[in-house]
């Protein structure tokens, strides 16, 4: 004979394989709304982050105007995707269901509509890293190298220095050869901080955006991209062969072309997605395919709106300090200067969204790019916006 | 003989590191007997078990890329017994269990967990987190693993690798009771060699002629120096890189240098925690009595020491401090006079090479075609005609 409480105990837990089948099936209603039950699909219940995400993927469904058709195929593909996706990284591992039946032990239940942005996003970033890996990397277009061209190597801000880099490469023109010029492009240190931080998410990966700036206020150091002198000794730049541009603008002549594409900045919550879809991506393949894959990545990612990340406010002084040695030292050095050296200080205006990125938008983000695989499909953007 | 796995998947300090190392030393003697220990580098399983759970640890994950898949290749290619063992393995989900368990094959898979009463496991990791660059108080961390909602990581991650019936309810659901063996760790005081005949027992080692010599152990810190450790990471944490972390604190602070301290007060728990971590491990006793499961050494061992004298690590004061901090300092000299020395053989070695260069382009021939070259690169055209020359010359 069933206890009463066994009885609870099944009626909750088929329940729950009620609401997993209702998710699978694009349904969009909260778990605490569920009555309905079902039998089980999988031995165990999926967690409450993926359930949830799954509800959160449906609603954007939903609300997305797609064609049928294949679409329903799809959706369930997508959905059992989900469900068995891990959160990525330390934290919290699969949730149990408020109202289920608890055994005393592992983590407490949770209701499913109030988890984290945050702890969506550990399992959001795995389903793009996979879909990225699937994806495969861009080709990198190249042509033949000019004989003729200028010799240059590239350094300072390295979101400008890879756009820039790249152009080359298509128009035969690739960067370094023997004796080059070594241009060193500069630009108002918190955004080159900033920059640096975003290229750096589009690459291997970082630490969070605050974290990253303390880690380098506390030292009182410049990260090496964003360090103009150093990058210049690095590639062993002599003062004859040395320019430091500070206007954009004069930058196309600097490296021997009549003009350069403008350059996309990437939002805070589309940095913010990469630097945690790249850890992701970091543990799927070899060391050496994850920049090719990430500068796809770049590439494609959607447009959001969102501004890039800002220097907060209790890290400027700090900033001004480190540009003010910066013109120092390249005074000093009488290093030939292409725009106005002044413009290697902060931007006086402070940042619109100081403190980095907003958990939710990146989710929202995330939540577009899982469901709508266009960014998938269309070929490489032929040219890039926003400078 | 039949295709066995031997799965050991926790729990942290429980000798776990020990049990590894000897298991690595002695694969061909094991390789002889029809045992495998699949792994190439001592952290190998490490690896595989950060590849198997999405977890990126601080960079080292770029090396555990496909680790788990070809872990499981080699046990289900393995005619005899295998052993798969790493503690960080207790922290995986019903689902990471799944494809674990359904990638070895057709292999009887038996489960091993080695476990130690939280009396003992609580402190042991606490210092654990902070030889991994945290800097939180012994008193925060209590309230954060007692805090039921488990929502930071600290808590979260500790009752995911230390609860036991839990753990084993994720990985030994499928399993029948006897094919989960649990290895409880001696009281305190114990016979040295007693951990490890435990172990030897339940991996079917006994009788083997392994060395057993220790070489990788994973040593605990006193009181001072734990204390010590954690105010050094409120400094340096946000400043030190993990890969420059783990070789200069983790391993030449704390592990060669403040273990040494074997004469300082050990950390255990104050009254309050005592009798919660013991009543704690009374219900987990009682709730896996029944399950049937073959246990080397005694359940009662869970329920840990009795209280003891407590020193408190968030108060240590100044003057205890001090021995430690000064061999701190004494051996991070000693590591800068070293690195001193290595990069002075570095800069000799690269002087050396610059001679021989110049040496070799001090010929008349030498010095007429680098004015050619040094002449030609001046000038766009002069550039194209060098490209040509290269080219020619295949050295493009």
């Amino acid at each position: 004979m069933t206890s009463p409480s066994g009885s609870v105990d099944a009626d909750a837990t088929a329940r729950a394989h009620g609401w997993v089948a209702h998710l699978r099936d694009g349904g969009t209603t909260p778990w605490l709304a569920w009555s309905g039950t079902g039998a089980p699909t999988a031995p165990a219940v999926p967690g409450a982050q993926q359930l949830e995400l799954l509800r959160r993927l449906n609603l954007a469904s939903t609300s997305s105007a797609r064609p049928r058709g294949d679409h329903d195929r799809e959706r369930t593909r997508l959905a059992d995707r989900v469900l068995v996706a891990p959160a990525a990284g330390r934290g919290q591992a699969d949730l149990p269901l408020v109202g289920l039946a608890h055994r005393g032990f592992g983590a407490a239940p949770v209701d499913p509509s109030t988890i984290s942005a945050h702890e969506l996003l550990r399992v959001a970033s795995v389903l793009l890293a996979d879909d990225l890996v699937a994806l495969g990397a861009d080709p990198v277009a190249t042509s033949w190298p000019r004989p003729w061209r200028r010799r240059v190597r590239l350094v300072g801000d390295p979101l400008v220095a890879a756009a820039t880099r790249r152009h080359l490469l298509g128009l035969g023109r690739p960067e370094g050869g023997p004796r080059p010029f070594v241009v060193a492009i500069g630009g108002p240190l918190d955004e080159l901080l900033a920059h640096t931080w975003t290229q750096r998410c589009f690459e291997t990966g970082a630490t969070p955006w605050a974290e990253w700036l303390r880690f380098w206020r506390e030292r009182d150091q410049l990260p090496d991209r964003a360090d103009l002198l150093e990058s210049v000794r690095r590639w062993g730049g002599r003062r004859p062969f040395v320019r430091v541009v500070t206007d954009l603008d004069l930058l196309p002549r600097q490296v021997g072309v009549r003009s350069l594409p403008p350059v996309r900045v990437p939002g805070a919550d589309q940095a913010e997605l990469a630097r945690r879809v790249a850890a992701v991506v970091g543990l799927r393949v070899e060391r050496h395919e994850r920049p090719a894959l990430m500068r796809t990545l770049q590439q494609r990612i959607p447009d959001s709106g969102a501004t890039p990340v800002g220097v907060p406010i209790g890290e400027r002084e700090w900033v001004a300090r480190s540009a003010a040695r910066t013109i120092r030292a390249v005074t000093r050095r009488g290093y030939s200067v292409v725009g106005d050296l002044a413009d290697l200080a902060p931007s006086a205006a402070a940042p619109s969204a100081p403190g980095g990125p907003d958990d939710r938008q990146v989710l929202d983000l995330a939540i577009r790019m899982v469901v709508d695989p266009s960014w998938r499909r269309e070929r490489r953007r032929q040219e890039e916006v926003e400078r | 003989m039949s295709k066995r796995v031997l799965l050991h998947v926790g729990c942290p300090k429980t000798g776990t590191s020990y049990l590894q190392d000897v298991l690595l030393r002695n694969q061909s003697v094991l390789r002889d007997h029809d045992i495998l220990y699949p792994a190439d580098r001592f952290d190998a399983h490490f690896l595989a078990a950060l590849d198997l759970m999405t977890l990126p640890w601080g960079g080292l994950e770029t090396e555990a890329v496909g680790a788990w898949d070809r872990l499981a290749e080699q046990v289900r290619d393995w005619h005899g017994t295998s052993i798969i063992s790493h503690e960080i393995f207790a922290r995986a989900t019903p689902t990471q269990v799944a494809r674990a368990l359904d990638s070895l094959g057709d292999a009887e898979v038996h489960l091993v967990l080695s476990v130690r009463d939280l009396v003992r496991q609580i402190p042991a990791e606490w210092q654990e987190n902070v030889k991994h660059r945290s800097h939180i108080t012994y008193a925060k961390f209590l309230r954060t693993i007692r805090d039921p909602a488990r929502e930071s990581k600290i808590g979260s991650w500790f009752w995911a690798v230390q609860e036991i019936p839990d753990i084993l309810d994720r990985w030994g659901a499928s399993l029948p009771p006897s094919q989960v063996h649990l290895v409880t760790v001696p009281p305190s005081g114990s016979d040295r060699g007693e951990l490890w005949r435990r172990f030897s027992h339940t991996f079917g080692l006994d009788g083997l002629d392994l060395d057993l010599t220790a070489e990788r152990e994973n040593p605990s810190l006193g009181v001072p120096e734990t204390s010590l450790l954690r105010t050094i990471n409120q400094r340096v944490t946000s400043i030190i890189a993990p890969p420059d972390y783990r070789p200069l604190v983790r391993e030449l602070l704390a592990h060669q240098t403040l273990s040494r301290g074997v004469a300082s007060a050990r950390l255990g728990l104050a009254p309050d925690d005592h009798a919660w971590a013991q009543d704690l491990c009374r219900s987990w006793v009682e709730a896996m009595a029944g399950r049937g499961y073959d246990v080397s050494g005694s359940l009662d061992d869970l329920i840990g020491p009795d209280l003891g004298a407590f020193a408190d690590p968030d108060t240590v004061p100044a003057d205890e401090l001090l021995p430690p901090a000064l061999d701190t300092i004494s051996a991070l000299l000693v590591e800068g006079a070293r690195l001193r020395a290595v990069e002075e053989r570095l800069h000799e070695e690269l002087r050396e090479a610059r001679e021989e260069r110049d040496r070799a382009r001090l010929t008349p021939s030498y010095r007429v075609k680098r004015k050619i070259v040094t002449s030609l690169e001046d000038s766009a055209a002069g550039r194209g005609t060098l490209d040509a020359y290269r080219r020619a010359r295949g050295r493009k």
